[in-house]
């Protein structure tokens, strides 16, 4: 009997020439000594008091966050291709509502397919460590259900917090089923893999599935999970976090319907890959009852969220910005000034873009970043429109910047620096350092730099009475009776 | 190794590969492989699976319908259509086969169809035909980029890796697109690729198929409107070499106007006549055959003297599945086909109701059985071989072994045979115009001047089954 269970995976003897008698070969472990099962069980079982005040804050903030930014990424052009898409395949439904956009209403999947676009379309939204964009792929699967509810089942606030964190935390316990997931990614592109299942896990909540359900539905959602880092930095990198948010959606409401999957897709059974195909090292942990009072990872191990400056990715922009910033307010450095400039960060392949062609590279590329910051004191969602970017100047600077990796400095979130060195045309050398930039975990955003930051993308598409009201009802959704609230402001 | 332009070369050949470029050969065969697929599908209609997808796509409306293999009162947007009746296609492993191993035609076929009925253009059958080969060619190309996909698969479950690729050339050839939009087509499905293979022997694996196949046309459908990714998708090993532990990829050839040379001209796809992983048919004509002698040897042949059942076959863990409980399991299970063989002396379709799984008599059987793993037995569609011996408590011992089942691209179905085997299935839905008019369609696809006729018959229902389908789900 061999049990599957265990905090290391023995690998099982691969048989080669050796008799079996059919009843010693293994059977099917009960679901409750499986990874799979435990997981399911936790999403089945977990309730609103398991949410600790610092959870409950954290996860608000980043739920206000994630709307900001849905909100804002609702004027992009791939937001528009997305939802163009869903209208010319599909009447229009009435059922889930579209970020900002008051006419428009699509079936569940679909809205939660295209505000999932629209919150990383621009590369904006919360990060987390080990890395992934953990709200994107979360909040408008959660919203798209919520919506498609009849009002005698819509849930509470708390309830909707309460489905948000399990599609959170989900997450974050499978980032850590592998050490590789602590660096910067090469493989697979992190809210690929994780994201379904968040999504697939926090709507598995919400429709209050039974245990065997939840597992299901991740089972289901591991099948539609997986893409390529190559497609990061191009315009179809938004649709990963789209996807994540839809397919973990479908993947829930399949399993409401009795679609079954495999009982032990987060299990590591040699031979037959499971989730762990995502992987290169792959340990599995079940996931404790809620009632041992184990605390949320979120506790633990806060969100990362951009400052309203900072729409790129996370590696190329706090930390450069900074030192650029406080270079060019203390020295007036103007381009023509500078000689070269050399940055310094860690090792990693696709946010290195010398000379960005699309937006979409520009938000992707340490060189850009650094020399927009250089040259207009700050980073703002203007640094990324085309005349922007096609400036003369600009691209006179990118010529001149040399990009270096020294050793000490890791491909990892956590453990990352950024230095800028610019040299003068007259010799001087000037120098910034970053190890920690605002809105990094280590250094939270305020809640007055949140609001700020919110404020400016929402107001782009809504009227500031909607705005206003976002903010209030997001600050105190664990005592909304009923969600509709929330659901009602978003266009 | 320079790898440059390998993703364009895909682009370019997509955009250019005309109907004149397909040969004799080539038509016939992907004739025979669309004939199945469509039996296969029609028949997997009436499975629970197929009809919880179903129930599922109805949340959605729109003006654009296609039809649903199957069923005269129902259509769904291209996408949701594309989704079911792929799903209907793999759920009972009917469909064809290839090698390097994948099932070629469920990912491609369901998305053409869905989107042939929907296109202003109104593509003629010659064109369906050039974009399933077209479709065909990009997953046999892909599936060469890995030495690793010559072997049963471990990790991902190969229809999830090259399907989608294939479903979204395809659909990028009928809709016409630029050799670019072609390239984004393709980058775009990469990142809806890869399931992994746990999920085979399982519910959820007809959507590998399904989702192959929708999603497929939807990069597809996306990439004509402008969306786009890494035009160097099938470059990298951080494109679509995330999905293989070796990964050499090669272009294309240019494609202009001359010959072109297809995959499926040199490599033939294998048909199934059970509805079972593909490595249970050498098994089933092993004990077969096995059972045959011994019939003849004894003088009574009896079930219960049989005292051991000894199956000798490649290493694969996921058909090796000793006590399957459900229908899924049963299909990927070396020791249930083998008993299934002795004890009825035959495999069919009907062999894997719930009821034929519980039987007692079944189950005594399999805890007879054992399975082994020789070491010359290589767990490849192309070299493995199934070997059954049954002794029995007299102290008789009967062997017999397959190495090329019939079905196999060795031994490729008679044109009769397929024509039987899609009529079997397509009656168990279809009335007999419908069953007809789809073999008499897809024979003369070529010379058809609307694609779209073939969505016709397969909504042509026979009355007494959709009404038996209506009572049995209220």
């Amino acid at each position: 009997m061999l049990s599957v269970l265990q905090k290391t995976i023995r690998p099982v003897q691969v048989v080669r020439g050796v008799h079996q008698s059919a009843v010693q070969v293994l059977k099917q472990p009960a679901p409750e000594d499986t990874v799979t099962g435990s997981f399911g069980r936790f999403i089945s079982e977990i309730q609103p008091q398991h949410l600790s005040p610092v959870v409950l804050q954290r996860s608000k903030r980043m739920v206000l966050d994630s709307i900001g930014v849905g909100l804002i990424g609702s004027t992009t052009d791939v937001f528009e291709l997305a939802l163009q898409h869903c209208q010319h395949m599909y009447a229009p439904d009435y059922i889930s509502s579209v970020y900002g956009r008051r006419d428009v209403r699509l079936s569940p999947t679909l809205a939660a397919f295209v505000n999932g676009v629209a919150t990383h379309s621009m590369d904006f939204d919360d990060t987390w460590h080990p890395a992934t964009h953990p709200s994107g792929a979360v909040l408008p699967a959660v919203l798209a259900l919520s919506d498609m509810m009849p009002a005698s089942r819509r849930p509470s606030g708390l309830d909707f917090l309460l489905a948000f964190n399990v599609g959170i935390e989900i997450q974050g316990r499978l980032m850590r089923f592998s050490n590789e997931a602590r660096n910067i990614p090469k493989r697979f592109h992190p809210p690929t893999v994780v994201g379904p299942m968040g999504s697939a896990a926090a709507c598995a909540r919400l429709l209050s599935l039974d245990p065997s359900q939840c597992s299901h539905a991740l089972a289901i959602a591991a099948s539609l999970a997986g893409a390529p880092m190559a497609n990061a930095a191009t315009q179809c990198k938004p649709l990963h976090i789209g996807n994540a948010s839809r397919l973990g959606l479908e993947a829930a409401l399949l399993a409401s319907r009795g679609l079954e999957a495999s009982p032990l897709v987060l299990d590591a059974v040699a031979g037959v890959a499971g989730f762990n195909a995502f992987y290169e090292d792959y340990v599995p942990q079940p996931l404790d009852s809620p009632h041992d009072g184990r605390a949320f990872l979120l506790e633990e191990q806060d969100m990362g969220l951009q400052g309203s400056a900072l729409p790129a990715h996370l590696g190329c922009t706090g930390w450069q910005m900074l030192q650029l910033l406080s270079i060019s307010f203390l020295w007036e450095v103007s381009p023509d000034q500078v000689r070269t400039s050399c940055s310094e960060s860690h090792y990693s392949k696709y946010i290195n873009r010398p000379f960005p062609e699309s937006e979409h590279e520009a938000r992707h590329s340490f060189q850009f970043n650094a020399c927009s910051a250089l040259l207009d004191g700050e980073v703002t969602v203007q640094s990324f429109t085309p005349a922007a970017m096609s400036r003369p100047e600009l691209h006179a600077l990118l010529s001149r910047v040399r990009l270096e990796h020294p050793h000490d400095n890791p491909a990892n979130f956590n453990l990352m620096y950024g230095e800028v060195q610019v040299t003068l045309v007259g010799g001087d050398i000037l120098r910034g350092r970053c190890d920690t930039f605002y809105g990094h975990w280590r250094n939270p955003l305020t809640n007055e730099s949140l609001r700020k930051k919110f404020r400016s993308n929402a107001e782009v598409v809504l009227p500031s009475e909607k705005v206003e009201r976002l903010v209030e009802v997001v600050d105190k959704l664990d005592r909304l009776g009923d969600c509709r609230d929330l659901l009602s402001q978003l266009q | 190794m320079l790898r440059k332009g390998i993703t364009e070369s895909f682009g370019a050949a997509i955009h250019a590969l005309s109907a004149s470029q397909l040969t004799d050969g080539v038509i016939n065969r992907s004739k025979r492989m669309m004939l199945d697929t469509l039996g296969v599908g029609l028949l997997g209609t009436r499975t629970a699976v197929f009809n919880k997808a179903l129930k599922y796509s109805q949340l959605l409306t729109s003006e654009h319908r296609s039809s649903i293999w199957g069923r005269s009162e129902i259509s769904l947007p291209p996408y949701y259509a594309a989704f079911v009746n792929g799903i209907a296609v793999h759920s009972m492993d009917f469909d064809d086969t290839w090698h390097p191993a994948t099932h070629p035609s469920g990912a491609v076929l369901p998305a053409l169809l869905a989107l042939v009925e929907t296109l202003p253009s109104r593509p003629s059958g010659l064109d369906l035909l050039l974009a399933f080969n077209v479709g065909i060619e990009v997953q046999g190309r892909l599936m060469r980029f890995s030495r690793e996909a010559y072997n049963i698969p471990e990790r991902f479950h190969p229809p999830s890796v090259v399907g989608v690729m294939g479903s979204a050339a395809a659909s990028a050839k009928l809709l016409g697109l630029s050799p670019s939009q072609c390239r984004h087509a393709l980058a775009i499905a990469a990142s809806s690729a890869g399931a992994p293979l746990a999920n085979a022997a399982t519910q959820t694996k007809p959507l590998h198929i399904g989702n192959a196949a929708r999603r497929g046309l939807e990069a597809a459908l996306l990439a004509q409107i402008g969306l786009e990714g890494n035009p160097a998708i099938l470059d990298m090993d951080s494109g679509l070499g995330v999905y293989y532990n070796d990964y050499s990829p090669s272009a294309m050839p240019v494609c202009a106007s001359g010959d072109f040379r297809w995959i499926l001209e040199d490599q033939d796809v294998a048909f199934k006549r059970i509805p079972a992983h593909l490595a249970m048919h050498w098994l089933v004509d092993a004990a077969l055959e096995a059972r045959a002698e011994l019939q003849e040897t004894a003088w009574t042949f009896d079930l219960s003297q049989i005292q051991r059942v000894t199956l000798r076959v490649p290493p694969s863990k996921y058909i090796n599945c000793p006590l399957p409980t459900t229908e899924h399991q049963a299909r990927h299970s070396f020791q249930f086909n083998a008993c299934s063989a002795l004890l009825d002396n035959r495999v069919t379709v009907a062999s894997f109701d719930q009821a034929r799984i519980n039987r007692p008599a079944l189950k005594e059987l399999l805890s007879k059985v054992q399975v082994e793993t020789p070491a010359d037995n290589q767990p490849s569609f192309d070299k493995m071989y199934c070997e059954v011996q049954i002794e029995t408590a007299q102290g008789q011992s009967c062997t017999a072994r397959c190495n090329t089942f019939y079905g196999h691209w060795r031994k490729p179905l008679s044109q009769e045979d397929l024509v039987e085997k899609f009529s079997a299935n397509a009656s168990s839905v279809l009335c007999t115009e419908g069953v007809e008019g789809v073999i008499d369609v897809v024979e003369n696809i070529e010379k058809v001047t609307e694609g779209s006729v073939l969505g016709s018959y397969l909504r042509m229902t026979s009355n007494t089954h959709e009404q038996m389908y209506l009572t049995r789900i209220l």
